[in-house]
């Protein structure tokens, strides 16, 4: 039990450490205020035109416009501080201060990514919670629907967060795993797509075409599929508090933490020789 | 005495994108630091100073060779860790915190907690003389400062083997001196310093040994008193104009810090002492002194480094 707690104090501290410099960086402080403005501008201002006027195509429009808005800058708040936490810190040279402590790689790794965790999260929370309100406050009915999204929503992200965090620890400057990051969103969203061609593929025995469909089986058995975490349709369309339809919650988390662990897991097997 | 630091051919080969890039930045370094000296570290740039205490500290890893601290070889567990404090080189400091926060981030990573914390925290910030400035952000330090803090940060633990990359750059000459002095005390008190400086005068005066580096291949090693040998003699006199001085130079002789008729003569190992006492009075000069004269460690410096790359060409 000592040791445990030992291990994991070194990892405690530079997670805070790392939310108390990742916070105050004026690109994340940036895409929050946006976010924040598109949720608050979409779901309030409208609400104060005119509320008799109100149409339910104007709900599913702003509910729309507001899930968007929670993924687009959370994947992009979400990419940027996993991309930049280590390399920003190679950069800075602080890494040499603190590697030199009695502290592991994997310790450090692991305070890293937990501060970059805690950044989305808050950033997560801050977002959905603006929206949960704008919600409730319009049409009185708890959003349950919505909190159970936010959940799934941060699993998403930790599965982004943590192949990002991987590619971050190879490179030198946060620009190449920011590509990168981005690069595991949109295809891990489009994963249905490589289903598709795998079927096409299937129906013909041109080499080439065999060869692609191969190649999309791999990828669809390797990338994560996002989708699964998207509860978009049923909150665009449905009430805010209606069950879950479609979709287990436990098993989704699960899927999430191994995709997360993973991916740490390789950011580990890259950083534990790297020369800093 | 038993040894802080001790390499085994100590190699380091970054590898280039092709293969006639590499770089071979240090070459068979094998190097004792024995516990409670100041080491300096010496070398041009891009000699191989920086690659060497990189290796020690597990920031990089040694191409060949072997690295033992405190008789350990396993340099990154954090029993070895513990006992070391590093002061990388250039390195920057967190801005958005204040002086003492830093202290505290750094020394909670050591596993100080509580009270043996702040106890920590008031004893470097003292020792550095930061006291002052502790409630202050980073970004209101001068350079000085900073280097002050990165210092601090490095003493925290309180550890038994310092190594320390260029502290005195970029310091005025009062700060250098106390910093110098911070050094001193701590040797008294039994710490070992492995300190890689630019400042030879420094080095000099603070050192028990030294070691220059070239081009990644150790020169020269020894204690300063055995490497800085009395091997000159300099005769200060009065009465000396152009005719005398370009004649004596021609004998040999080295004429320097001439004010009007004052100069000091330096006596090389073509005249004996007695011989050139005899010409100064055939000349009339007066004497002034007869003093022997130390070879200063900046002369080392550019001797050895003149004949490492004559020797490279
Ligand atoms: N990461 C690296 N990749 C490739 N070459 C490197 C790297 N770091 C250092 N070098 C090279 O290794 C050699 C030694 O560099 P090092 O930084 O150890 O020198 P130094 O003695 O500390 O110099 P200075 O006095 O300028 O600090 C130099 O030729 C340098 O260009
Ligand atoms: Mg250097």
């Amino acid at each position: 039990m000592n040791a445990i707690s030992s291990f994991f104090r070194g990892p405690y501290y530079i997670a805070l450490y790392t939310y108390r410099e990742g916070i105050r960086r004026k690109m994340l402080i940036g895409f929050l205020v946006l976010s924040l403005l598109v949720i608050f501008g979409s779901s309030f201002i409208s609400s104060f035109l005119d509320p008799s006027a109100e149409t339910d195509i104007d709900l599913k429009l702003i509910k729309d416009i507001c899930v968007a808005a929670i993924s687009i800058f959370g994947v992009l708040i979400t990419v940027y501080i996993s991309a930049s936490v280590v390399p920003n810190e190679i950069e800075n040279k602080v890494i040499y201060t603190v590697l030199s402590k009695p502290v592991g790689r994997m310790q450090y790794l692991l305070g890293k990514f937990m501060g970059a965790q805690l950044i989305i999260i808050v950033n997560l929370l801050l977002m959905g919670g603006l929206f949960f309100m704008a919600l409730y406050l319009r049409q009185g009915i708890m959003p349950t629907l919505l909190l159970w999204s936010i959940l799934l929503t941060y699993f998403e992200f930790l599965i982004v967060s943590a192949f990002t965090f991987a590619i971050s620890c190879a490179a030198t400057t946060s620009l190449v795993p920011i590509m990168g990051g981005l690069f595991v969103y949109i295809t891990g969203n489009l994963t249905e797509y490589l289903k598709d061609v795998e079927n096409r593929a299937s129906q013909t025995t041109e080499w080439l075409d065999m060869i692609i469909g191969k190649v999309a089986t791999g990828l669809y058995a390797v990338l994560p599929n996002l989708q699964n975490f998207s509860l978009k349709t049923q909150i665009v369309n449905g009430q805010p508090n209606d069950p879950l339809l479609d979709v287990f919650i436990p098993s989704l988390l699960l899927y999430g933490s191994i995709y997360g662990l993973a991916g740490f897991l390789c950011a580990y097997v890259i950083f534990w020789r790297k020369e800093v | 005495m038993s040894t802080a630091i001790s390499t085994q051919n100590l190699t380091k080969i970054y590898e280039g994108a092709l293969r006639g890039q590499d770089v071979h930045a240090l070459n068979e370094l094998s190097l004792d630091v024995e516990e409670g000296e100041i080491f300096g570290y010496l070398g041009p740039n891009g000699s191989g100073k920086t690659t060497t205490i990189k290796m020690l500290l597990g920031l990089i890893f040694p191409t060949q060779g072997t690295i033992k601290i405190f008789g350990n070889s396993a340099i990154s567990s954090a029993a070895v860790k513990k006992n070391i404090g590093y002061l990388p080189e250039g390195a920057y400091y967190p801005d958005f915190l204040r002086g003492e926060e830093i202290l505290s981030y750094y020394g909670k990573l050591y596993g100080l907690r509580g009270s043996d914390l702040k106890k920590r925290i008031d004893a470097t910030m003292d020792m550095v003389g930061m006291q002052h400035a502790r409630k202050r952000l980073l970004r209101g330090y001068s350079k000085g400062m900073r280097q002050r803090i990165g210092l601090a940060q490095a003493l925290i633990s309180d550890p038994k083997l310092l190594i320390l990359d260029e502290p005195t750059t970029g310091l005025d000459p009062i700060a250098r001196k106390e910093i110098r002095d911070i050094l001193l005390r701590l040797r008294e008190e039994g710490k070992t310093l492995l300190i890689s400086s630019h400042e030879l005068l420094e080095v000099e005066l603070m050192s028990n040994r030294v070691g220059i580096l070239y081009n990644g291949t150790l020169q020269t090693i020894g204690s300063v008193d055995e490497l800085l040998v009395k091997r000159e003699m300099t005769v200060s006199v009065d009465g000396i104009d152009d005719g005398i001085a370009s004649e004596l130079s021609s004998r040999g002789i080295t004429v320097e810090d001439r004010t009007g008729g004052r100069a000091t003569l330096r006596i090389g190992s073509t005249l004996s002492i007695y011989d050139a006492i005899e010409l100064c009075k055939s000349k009339s000069l007066e004497l002034n002194s007869v003093a022997p004269r130390r070879e200063t460690l900046e002369e080392l410096f550019v001797r050895v480094i003149g004949a490492a790359e004559a020797d490279r060409r």
